[in-house]
């Protein structure tokens, strides 16, 4: 497929904002861990930040963004109108999260309400792409790990870089604790990643010229796909990049997105000045994540591939 | 199956030339409507690019010398069970109950792209112009109108073939042309491995078959 910047952006930005909410939401559900003048001032507007940022940003893959309020009407059937309405509904939790935070005290089930909310958000945006069953590279239950566990690694991560950039301490989890599990969800999600990896590698594609065209008889060939000039078919369905450039953002993903990250968490512990070092991991990340996403998409083969393979 | 109604085409390969004549009668029909133009992208200058929504396509099978040109004419094959409309988010793109056709409400889509997505045939192109997606209505502003005469009440590709090789009819009615040509003539579906069931049925060239008879008598 063709990678689009306004959802690869989309699904890293609401990601970070979706991991950042929940794992404030396990810290704090029990008892007020985290001071109210910090989740008033810098959590929760960083997270509303992020969501609107990825809302707008999704306007721009619209061809009628005018028209975008008509994306609700499917939740029937669709998990993008489902997106749609799980998106804003985030957005207006954690709007009522700042405001009870301004009040000093924020109700449990308020956290509750995140938790399951960004849960549901995961879950819908995943399964926009899961649940297109011929994309062979998406139609796997890792879609969706893949998505929560990497959303999940990153809000922690920016997590643990804001409460060292801003000197909090939260009593039931000291920064270590912080750091060592933002070091092992980058550490699953990159063995996860490897594993994804490793499959698509293997997959078998279950259409071929045969089943597409049904026509009888060996070494079936493309002549001709029907136009020279290229269509919305050869546009929209390839990544239109060498094998040399996947292979190289191939190498970014597994520097930029896990393992650059887990070095430099390892070295903040017991370091001088660990607020450097994890605000360098969650930008190094962040590109990372961005370059994931991207070959998310480049890397799905779309069977109508098998229509457009030779002009003449 | 059901026993609503479900127009269809059936696709001779027997027969058909790869003229393209039912590419741009298709296309002259449709732009001219009231639907909406499919636009053209540098109509005369390089690289010229535009929405269609019926490709012929060109394959060869065969090893030399019993090889074979096979002319493949492909559009929204107006499946049973399609993939591509219950992922609108907005219901514009629809299965019609009455007849089985699948089109797109311009006027709601917001051109997303993800229908697109999820039809395996490539069958549906967004229109680069108006930014809505097109595809094959199956002609439903002709097969209906009352102001054509009753004998081109069909689509236009299928009047503009000159070799017959498009029949258009109920592939449901088991007395229509289309359902009987898939009856006599082993009419087959394409990608049944997704289970989309498409309406739309291609009849396979009999040569093939006698060259495959003739291997297995050697």
């Amino acid at each position: 497929m063709r990678p689009q910047y306004s959802i690869i952006f989309l699904t890293t930005m609401i990601g970070m904002a979706q991991g950042l909410l929940f794992s404030v939401s396990i810290l704090n559900f029990r008892t007020d861990a985290i001071s109210p003048d910090f989740l008033s001032s810098v959590i929760f507007p960083i997270a509303i930040i992020l969501l609107i940022g990825g809302l707008v940003a999704s306007f721009f893959h619209l061809g009628h963004p005018e028209r975008a309020w008509r994306s609700a009407m499917m939740w029937r059937t669709s998990w993008l109108s489902r997106e749609v309405i799980a998106l804003p509904l985030v957005i207006l939790l954690a709007l009522i999260g700042l405001y009870f935070s301004l009040n000093d005290h924020t109700p449990q089930w308020l956290w509750i309400s995140l938790m399951i909310s960004c849960l549901i958000l995961w879950i819908c945006t995943a399964k926009i792409y899961q649940c297109i069953r011929f994309i062979q590279e998406w139609s796997h239950p890792t879609t969706l790990l893949n998505f929560f566990l990497l959303g999940l690694a990153s809000g922690w991560l920016l997590l643990t870089a804001l409460v060292n950039l801003f000197k909090q301490s939260i009593p039931s989890a000291n920064n270590t604790f912080l750091i060592i599990v933002s070091l092992l969800m980058t550490f699953c999600a990159f063995n996860l990643k490897l594993w994804i990896w490793n499959r698509n590698r293997g997959l078998k594609p279950k259409s071929n010229l045969a089943s597409a065209t049904g026509i009888k008889g060996q070494n079936i060939r493309q002549t001709s796909m029907g136009l020279m000039g290229g269509s919305f078919n050869t546009r929209e369905f390839f990544h239109h990049q060498t094998d040399r450039v996947i292979a190289n953002i191939r190498k970014i993903i597994l520097l930029c997105a896990y393992i650059v990250p887990m070095i430099l968490l390892a070295f903040s512990i017991g370091s001088v000045l660990p607020k450097i070092y994890l605000c360098l991991a969650v930008i190094i990340q962040f590109i990372g994540l961005i370059c994931e996403r991207w070959l998310f998409f480049a890397e799905a083969n779309h069977p109508q591939n098998l229509y457009y393979q030779r002009v003449s | 199956m059901s026993t609503n109604k479900q127009l269809a085409l059936v696709i001779d390969l027997n027969v058909c030339v790869g003229c393209h004549a039912c590419v741009t009668s298709c296309k002259e029909w449709n732009t001219s409507g009231s639907a909406g133009p499919l636009t053209d992208l540098n109509a005369y200058s390089a690289n010229p690019s535009g929405t269609f929504f019926n490709r012929v396509q060109t394959y060869e099978a065969g090893i030399f010398p019993n090889t074979q040109t096979v002319h493949f004419p492909k559009s929204c094959l107006h499946c049973e069970d399609p993939p591509c409309v219950p992922v609108c988010p907005t219901g514009a793109s629809y299965k019609r109950a009455e007849d089985g056709i699948v089109l797109v409400d311009y006027d709601k889509c917001i051109g997303c792209s993800y229908c697109s997505w999820a039809c395996p045939y490539g069958a549906r192109e967004l229109d680069e112009e108006r930014q809505v997606m097109t595809k094959c209505t199956l002609c439903v502003d002709r097969i209906y109108s009352e102001t054509l005469p009753e004998s081109e009440r069909k689509p236009a590709c299928v009047l503009a073939c000159p070799t017959s090789a498009r029949i258009f009819g109920d592939v449901h009615d088991p007395e229509s042309d289309a359902s009987m040509a898939i009856e006599e003539r082993r009419g087959y579906q394409l990608m049944p491995e997704w289970e989309t069931q498409p309406a739309n049925h291609y009849l396979p060239r009999s040569i093939m078959e006698t060259i495959e008879a003739a291997k297995k008598e050697l």
